[in-house]
C-alpha cells in the first residue's frame, strides 16, 4: 500500500475517534484530552520555530497571551459568542509576530531567545497595569452566558482536535513543500541554502509568524475553556518551558516527535501527581531531569532513536541526499589511481 | 535634588548590576555558551548565605560571602565538568541553550520545594541603613562599597586575563579551542574553571543583590535577563562596557520606580528594547 493511502486511512479512523470521543468518555479524561491536544498544537508551532527555523523562543508565552486576550477582549466588544470570535486569535498573535520580527531577527541564537523573553516580560508588566485589560486581577469571559453549557467540552474537545490533526496535516504538507524544504536548508546550513537562493530572512520570517499564530489560537481556545484570563497565567513562562520540554523530549525537527513527548508529558504528570502524590514543583523537576538526561544521551530527542531501532516511519519528510558530486569524483579517482 | 539623588542610586545598583552581567559575559565570551541557569545559580547562593547567616548568628552576614565564593566555584565546576561540557561539542548550537534552559527549570523547582516560595532577604543589621551626608545627598554606605567592590573586581578580573598564564590560556582558548590542544591545553578543564569562576562572580552578585532587595526562587529569571541585558546594552567582550550598561539599567529602573512605584523592572527592560533598536552593537562596541 502506497505511504500516502496509508495516511489517509490513519487520518480518516484519527477524525472519527475524536469526533466519537466525547460520547465515551467522561468530562474529567475530555477536559485532559482537551488540555493535551492544545499543548500539542503549541509544541509543534515551537518545534516549527525551533526544529525547523532554528529560532529558540523562550518567549513564546506572549503569542498564548495576546491571542487568548484578544479572544476574550473582541467577545466583550463584539457581545458574541466566544466561538465566533476565534479567528481573532491567530490573526492578532500572527500581526504582532510580524511587528516584532523586524528587530528581533538583527539577533541570532540566544540572543534572540532572551530577547523574546524581555518582550514577553514587558508586554505581561504593560498588561498588568493597563486598566481596559483587567489590570493584575484579569478579565471574565464577557459572553460566557451566551455558551451552551451541555456542549461546552465536547465543542472545546472538537475545537481541539480540529486544531491539532489541522495543525500536523498543515505541517506535514508545509514540510514536503519546496518552502520546508527551504526551511529545512536553512536550518542546516544557511550558507549552503543562501549560495542556492534560498532566502533566509523570509522563510524565518514566515516559521515565526505561522508559529505565533498557531500558539496564539491553541491560547485562545485554552483561556475559553477556563472562562477566565489572568497575566499571571497567561504571561507564565511555563508556558515556553512546556513546549520545549515536550520538543526535546520526543524529538526536536520531526512532526512525531512532539506527539511522542505530549504523551510523556500527560503520563508523567499523572503519574507523579496522582498515584505518588508529588506536587506540582516536583513534577517540573522530575520532567526537568528528564529532558536534560534526554538532551545529554540522544541530542536529537527519542523518537528518532525509537524510529531508527524499530524502523516504523510516520509522518516521515526526511529525505536522502543524492550522492554528491564530490564524493563521486573522489571515487572515481581513487578506484583508478593505483595502491 | 531628589533626581541628582535617584540618578546617584542608580548608578550605585548598577555596579551591582555590572557584576551579573561579568559572569555571564565571562562564559559566553570563552566558551560561546548563554548559561540560561545563571539566574538561579545566584538565588541559590543566596539562599545559601542566608543559611549560614542563621546558622551562626555570630558572624558578621557579609564574612559568608567568602564560603559561598568558594563553594559557587566548586558547583561551577562540577556543573560545567558533568553537564555543560557533554554538550558543548555538539554541532548544533542550540543545544547549550536548551540544556541550560532545563538545569534553570531544575533548580527553580527545587528551591521551591525546598525553600518554600516565601519572599527573603539577607539582613546586615546597621550597614544597610548607613548613610553619608554629602552636599545634601544622602548615600547608602552599602551600595557604595557595592560598586567599589564591583569595580575592584572588575580590575582584577582584566588583570587576571590580561597578564597572568591562566589568563592567556583562557583567551587563547576563547579564540581557538582546537588550536590550543596543540600546546598541551585541555579546553575541558579550562571551561571548568572559567564556569566556576562565572559562578563565584555570580554569587557575589546574588548575595549583595539579596542585602539589597528581597529574593524568592522566581527571582532567578529577574537576574539572567538583567545580567543579559547588561551584556548586550556593554557590547560583548568589553568589561567596562558591561558595568557601564548595568549603570544605564540601574539609573532607567531607579527612575522608573520614582515615576510608577510598582513598575518593578519594566523600566529597565525598555530601556534594553528600545536600545536594541537603535543600536544592536551595544554601547561600546569594542573587541577587548
Amino acid at each position: 500500500m502506497p505511504t500516502r493511502t496509508i495516511l489517509v486511512l490513519c487520518a480518516a479512523v484519527l477524525v472519527a475517534a475524536m469526533a466519537g470521543a466525547p460520547f465515551v468518555l467522561n468530562e474529567g479524561f475530555l477536559r485532559l484530552a482537551t488540555e493535551c491536544l492544545l499543548l500539542l498544537t503549541m509544541a509543534q508551532m515551537w518545534n516549527l520555530l525551533a526544529g525547523y527555523a532554528g529560532l529558540v523562543s523562550l518567549g513564546h508565552q506572549v503569542f498564548v497571551a495576546f491571542g487568548a486576550y484578544s479572544l476574550f477582549m473582541t467577545a466583550g466588544w463584539l457581545e458574541l459568542t466566544p466561538i465566533w470570535v476565534l479567528p481573532v486569535a491567530p490573526l492578532v498573535s500572527a500581526i504582532v509576530a510580524a511587528v516584532i520580527a523586524v528587530p528581533l531577527f538583527r539577533l541570532r541564537e540566544a540572543y534572540f531567545s532572551i530577547a523574546m523573553w524581555v518582550f514577553a516580560e514587558i508586554i505581561g508588566a504593560l498588561t498588568m497595569k493597563s486598566s481596559f485589560a483587567g489590570g493584575t486581577a484579569g478579565l471574565p469571559l464577557a459572553t460566557s452566558k451566551l455558551i451552551d453549557f451541555d456542549w461546552f467540552e465536547p465543542i472545546m474537545f472538537w475545537l481541539a482536535a480540529a486544531l491539532t490533526l489541522g495543525t500536523i496535516g498543515a505541517l506535514y504538507r508545509l514540510m514536503i513543500s519546496s518552502f520546508g524544504l527551504g526551511l529545512m536548508s536553512v536550518r542546516d546550513n544557511d550558507l549552503a541554502a543562501m549560495s542556492v537562493g534560498v532566502d533566509v530572512r523570509h522563510n524565518r520570517f514566515v516559521a515565526f509568524v505561522l508559529s505565533a499564530a498557531g500558539c496564539g489560537l491553541a491560547g485562545a481556545l485554552n483561556f475559553m475553556g477556563n472562562l477566565y484570563i489572568a497575566p499571571l497565567a497567561a504571561f507564565d513562562v511555563n508556558w515556553s518551558v512546556y513546549m520545549m520540554f515536550i520538543v526535546i523530549i520526543g524529538g526536536i525537527g520531526t512532526l512525531e516527535g512532539p506527539i511522542l513527548g505530549v504523551i510523556i508529558f500527560f503520563g508523567l504528570r499523572e503519574i507523579m501527581t496522582g498515584p505518588l502524590g508529588l506536587s506540582g514543583g516536583w513534577y517540573l523537576v522530575g520532567l526537568g531531569v528528564l529532558a536534560v538526561v534526554v538532551m545529554m544521551l540522544f541530542p536529537r530527542g527519542i523518537w528518532p532513536v525509537l524510529r531508527d531501532r524499530i524502523g516504523v516511519r510516520l509522518l516521515d519528510v526526511h529525505r536522502t541526499p543524492p550522492c554528491p558530486a564530490a564524493a563521486m569524483a573522489l571515487n572515481e579517482l581513487s578506484g583508478r589511481t593505483p595502491g | 535634588m531628589i533626581w541628582v539623588e535617584t540618578l546617584i542610586n542608580g548608578a550605585l545598583l548598577g555596579g551591582l548590576y555590572g557584576l551579573l552581567g561579568i559572569g555571564l559575559a565571562l562564559v559566553f565570551g570563552v566558551m560561546r555558551v548563554v548559561n540560561i541557569a545563571h539566574g538561579e545559580f545566584m538565588v541559590l547562593s543566596a539562599f545559601f548565605a542566608v543559611l549560614l547567616a542563621a546558622m551562626f548568628p555570630s558572624v558578621p552576614p557579609l564574612l559568608m560571602l567568602i564560603p559561598v565564593i568558594a563553594v559557587s566555584f566548586v558547583v561551577g565546576w562540577a556543573y560545567q565538568a558533568v553537564i555543560v561540557n557533554r554538550v558543548i561539542k555538539s554541532p548544533d548550537p542550540l543545544a547549550p541553550l536548551l540544556l541550560t534552559f532545563g538545569v534553570s527549570v531544575i533548580l527553580r523547582n527545587v528551591m521551591v520545594e525546598i525553600f518554600g516560595a516565601d519572599v527573603r532577604s539577607l539582613q546586615v543589621g546597621e550597614l544597610s541603613r548607613a548613610s553619608l551626608e554629602i552636599a545634601g545627598l544622602s548615600i547608602g554606605i552599602m551600595p557604595l562599597l557595592t560598586l567599589v567592590l564591583a569595580a575592584l573586581l572588575f580590575m582584577v578580573l582584566q588583570l587576571i586575563l590580561r597578564r597572568t598564564e591562566f589568563g592567556r590560556i583562557v583567551r587563547a582558548t576563547a579564540d581557538r579551542a582546537d588550536i590550543v590542544r596543540l600546546s598541551g591545553v585541555k579546553p575541558d578543564r579550562i571551561y571548568n574553571y572559567v564556569m566556576g569562576l562565572s559562578l563565584a562572580l555570580g554569587a557575589i552578585g546574588g548575595v549583595l543583590l539579596a542585602v539589597r532587595s528581597s529574593f524568592t526562587p522566581f527571582s532567578g529569571a529577574e537576574r539572567l535577563l538583567i545580567a543579559f541585558e547588561v551584556i548586550v546594552l556593554g557590547g560583548l567582550g568589553s568589561f567596562w562596557g558591561a558595568l557601564l550598561g548595568g549603570i544605564a539599567l540601574g539609573m532607567a529602573q531607579l527612575i522608573g520606580l520614582k515615576i510608577d512605584p510598582n513598575a518593578g523592572l519594566l523600566y529597565a527592560h525598555l530601556l534594553f528594547f528600545c536600545m536594541l533598536l537603535i543600536r544592536p552593537s551595544g554601547l561600546v562596541s569594542s573587541k577587548a
